[in-house]
């Protein structure tokens, strides 16, 4: 099976990409418009540089041939939503060719080209007879990536969709607005021909429509059939994909050059523009350099690419193994919390940990001010809180001491506890945090 | 202050000549320092725009070109809006959904196009000055046929922002006057980065102006032209020689591929910049909403475009097919390369390439009826050439044919060297002796 992946992804410039209008959410339906973006007569694209430096930063980030100049190209469609009833794109010269992406830094995927492109406007279906359009979102500037048919399950699709995004969004610094914002083409074939199951949101989906086409596919050709080329949609609700048209009835968009915009010369702008380690780098990176497991590395730059410097810091400070397990312990539960205040400067927690090594401080103590510093919550407030999740568990345990005899057979028998905890807690408290406490205080009676 | 009269009789003057598709309900010029019309194909906050197009009709703008918005900030009052062949497409501007502009000289005969009411309100009204565009001879034609003068500068130097859009790459406004000095002063004013229009931003300054000391005539120059023409540019260049100038022939044998290469291009670009017309957003929009979105569409695209809009939207929608792309689309945008490059080796050598502007006097209504496509489109033969290639170029008055109808020639300088067109345009004004229509109301 062969699975080859169209991905869209919205940049996060301020204004769209021909116009000053914000991309921002809009207070009503076509109220962030003006006659660039509704595409009247007489208006003309301008180019917003900052969309092409994001296109830049990806296509370095995968690996991508970046030509000296390039440039935007009109696709001619007819449809509502599309303003000019032409698309602004990029057809015979896209920013990046020729790239390599590895999906867990070993496989190899070669990516086809990444180029840029201007989103159409929305259609709202009104009752059966009628719908409106909105062209807020006409303009908005999208990267397209597209891959070649590397992926071999769907799966392997939606991990490699799931890295691509974390590194899209460290390297281009967009905020995790869920996996719903992931448009995706996807292309699957299992015998010969292969179909398109146009616009998948979001990861589950992708892997979903995927897992349909997969069966559909091999039984077609089991029964002796044949798979025809053609493009499907995915039903979200049914979780089927269904045929949108033949191949012969395909579009011919009849491109030419974009004559309003020029060629851009991206020479030194690409000679600039640096990124930094991706994500998935990073993970292999920490797990190679500090002997620590992926999957725990995984989870550190999974949380925050920031929290993982703050492990390599404190591993500099202490030790690894130190420096693992508080990573993964108190500074995780609280990290979120930190992060969502602002985040800054943890130096604080280096400090703290430093103290509890150095036997200054108890680790009951060091937890507690940790995640008072973290969470921003006064110290007392916190040991209160804590004694009341200790002692619950403490609690627990004493009635139920068959736990700590499962414990040394295996460690999921904390999970009876930790299910306890969360019931009586009821949300109270951090599933990191608990599962912390839970496994300290089993540890301390071993 | 300014002659105000003719405020009071546009509506009179335009019963005759057709040159308005809209007319200005003002009587007193106010504080305003000329009175100035624009191609209906400029958008103008304060008068419908159509260019030339029933499928426009009634539209309201809701921001002015910036060519209108510079000439009202230099104490321009716009007074009308000037009739065209629709969006553009023809050469007689008998393609406007808005009836015919009538030529000055013979009201049988055509203004020319597609800037015919521009020519011809240039023409009739004392001291007017008309913004103009052209894509492929779309202002040196009716300058020459209303025997007036007209300027097309460089491409990218007047500023495209609410230029309705027949061919991007090929699309220029500039000037047309009776006077010639009115042709620097107002492409000045037009003239100038936009960032609106990203293709005017990468221009240099004006020139300075400077004398015109050498012209080259290309070998073939008058082949095909009409006796009276030929007759009438053997006579001005004798006219330039005895000012002073040197003449020179010269091959450029890619000058003949410029129509084939411009149709090419410029009905590519159409059909792409056309498709936004159908039924939504603005213009006529009342249609039947319970059709498929694209049988809708459909139904206005073929109810309100013309016979030409339409002959040209299939053939640019033919040329940017898959398979016939390269052959055609492509193609032509290289053959337009080597008429730059041809240009270029000429005009290192001497000012400008000198050339008749039409290869015939203006034609009669009747004659032009029986005109097929493509005899029409050879029409552009000699104003299609500094057109593929954006080179600035200047339409002058040089002579008559027996019935009185005026005779231009043309005048192609090198890429933003506009300045030599402007002092020459002068310098021929000095020497030439305009005959004015008669103009009756």
């Amino acid at each position: 099976m062969k699975i080859g992946l169209e991905i869209h992804v919205q940049l996060p410039t301020k204004s769209k990409l021909f116009c000053p209008c914000p991309t921002t959410d809009a207070p009503a339906p076509n109220t962030h418009v003006c006659p660039v973006c509704l595409g009247f007569p007489g208006a003309r694209p301008m180019m917003n540089r900052k969309a092409i430096e994001y296109g830049i930063l990806l296509a370095k980030m995968l690996g991508c041939t970046i030509r000296d100049t390039t440039w935007f190209a009109r696709k001619i469609y007819f449809y509502p939503d599309n303003a000019k009833n032409f698309q602004i794109t990029q057809y015979d010269r896209p920013l990046g060719e020729k790239g390599m992406y590895y999906l867990n830094g070993k496989k190899p995927i070669r990516i086809t080209r990444i180029h840029i492109e201007e989103d159409p406007g929305k259609i709202k279906r009104v009752g059966d007879l009628s719908s409106l359009v909105d062209y807020n979102r006409s303009g908005v500037p999208l990267a397209e990536i597209v891959t070649e048919p590397d992926l071999s399950t769907p799966a392997e699709a939606r991990e490699f969709l799931g890295q691509l995004i974390r590194d899209i969004r460290h390297t281009i610094d967009i905020p995790d607005d869920g996996e719903r914002s992931i448009r995706c083409d996807c292309n699957i074939s299992v015998g010969i021909e292969r179909c398109e199951v146009k616009n998948v949101t979001g990861l589950k989906n992708v892997e979903r429509a995927l897992t349909y086409e997969l069966v559909r596919q091999t039984k077609l050709l089991k029964a002796g059939g044949k798979v025809v080329r053609e493009t499907r949609r995915f039903d979200e609700e049914r979780g089927v994909t269904i045929s949108v048209r033949k191949k012969e009835m395909e579009a011919d968009y009849g491109y030419i050059d974009e004559p309003d915009l020029g060629i851009f010369n991206v020479k030194e702008l690409t000679e600039r523009l640096k990124i930094g380690e991706s994500p998935q780098n990073m993970i292999l990176r920490l797990s190679k350099e500090y002997g620590i497991d992926e999957k725990t590395a995984k989870q550190f730059v999974s949380t925050s690419v920031e929290l993982a410097h703050l492990f390599e810091e404190l591993a500099a400070a202490t030790d690894t193994e130190t420096a693992r397990t508080w990573t993964s312990g108190a500074v995780s539960a609280g990290w979120k919390s930190f992060e969502a205040r602002g985040g800054g400067d943890a130096a604080e927690v280096v400090s703290l940990i430093g103290k509890f090594k150095a036997g200054e401080i108890t680790d009951t103590e060091c937890n507690i001010r940790i995640r008072a510093f973290l969470t921003g919550t006064d110290v007392d407030e916190v040991r209160s809180g804590s004694a009341d999740l200790d002692s619950i568990i403490s609690e627990y345990l004493d009635v139920n001491p068959s736990v700590i005899e499962d414990y040394r057979k295996n460690e999921r028998a904390a999970n009876r506890v930790i299910g306890h905890v969360m019931k009586r807690t009821g949300g109270a408290c951090s599933s990191a945090e608990i599962v912390d406490a839970t496994k300290r205080l089993i540890e301390e009676r071993l | 202050m300014i002659e105000t009269s003719i405020l009071s009789s546009l509506s009179k003057i335009n019963e005759k000549y057709q040159m308005f598709r809209t007319i200005t309900s003002d009587t007193e010029a106010g504080d305003a320092e000329f009175l100035f019309s624009a191609k209906d194909n400029l958008t103008s906050k304060d008068m419908e725009t159509c260019s030339g197009s029933k499928i426009l009709e009634g539209y309201r703008p809701p921001f002015d070109a910036t060519s209108i918005a510079r000439m009202r900030g230099a104490g321009g009052l716009l007074v009308g809006k000037t009739n065209m062949d629709e969006f553009g497409f023809g050469t007689f501007s008998t393609n406007s959904a808005f009836g015919v502009p009538r030529n000055p000289y013979d009201p049988e005969r055509s203004c020319g196009g597609s800037s015919g009411g521009a020519a011809c309100a240039a023409a009739v009204m004392d001291g007017h000055v008309a913004i103009g565009v052209s894509t492929g001879g779309s202002i040196c034609c009716p300058a020459s046929f209303c025997g007036v003068y007209g300027i097309v500068p460089t491409y990218g130097r007047v500023s495209r922002y609410g230029l309705l859009d027949y061919g991007n790459s090929l699309d220029k406004i500039g000037i047309i006057s009776a006077k010639a000095s009115d042709l620097g002063k107002y492409v000045n004013i037009m003239a100038g980065a936009d960032p609106r229009d990203p293709t005017s931003c990468m221009q240099p300054d004006m020139g300075a102006r400077r004398k015109l000391k050498s012209v080259a005539v290309p070998k073939d120059a008058t082949e095909g032209v009409s006796e009276d023409v030929r007759m009438a540019f053997t006579d001005g260049l004798e006219t330039l020689e005895s000012l002073g100038v040197d003449v020179d022939t010269v091959e450029m044998p890619s000058l003949k591929y410029a129509i084939p290469a411009y149709y090419v291009i410029a009905t590519s670009e159409a059909s792409t910049n056309l498709a936004r017309y159908c039924g939504m957003r603005y213009g006529h929009q009342k249609g039947d909403l319970s059709l498929k979105f694209d049988d809708y569409f459909t139904s206005f695209r073929s109810q309100y475009f013309g016979q030409e809009a339409k002959r040209r939207i299939l053939l640019g929608t033919f040329t940017r097919m898959v398979g016939f792309r390269d052959r055609y689309y492509s193609k032509a945008r290289m053959v337009r390369q080597s008429i730059i490059g041809e240009y270029r080796s000429v005009l290192r050598e001497c000012d400008a390439v000198l050339t008749p502007t039409m290869p015939f006097v203006s034609p009669k209504f009747s004659d032009i009826s029986k005109m097929t496509p493509l005899e029409s489109y050879k029409a552009d033969i000699l104003t299609g050439p500094p057109n593929i290639a954006g080179m600035p170029h200047a339409s002058v008055p040089c002579g008559y044919d027996r019935n009185g109808m005026p005779i231009g020639m043309q005048l192609v300088a090198d890429q933003w060297d506009e300045g030599v067109l402007f002092s020459a345009a002068e310098e021929w004004e000095k020497t030439f002796e305009s005959v004015r229509p008669e103009v009756s109301i």
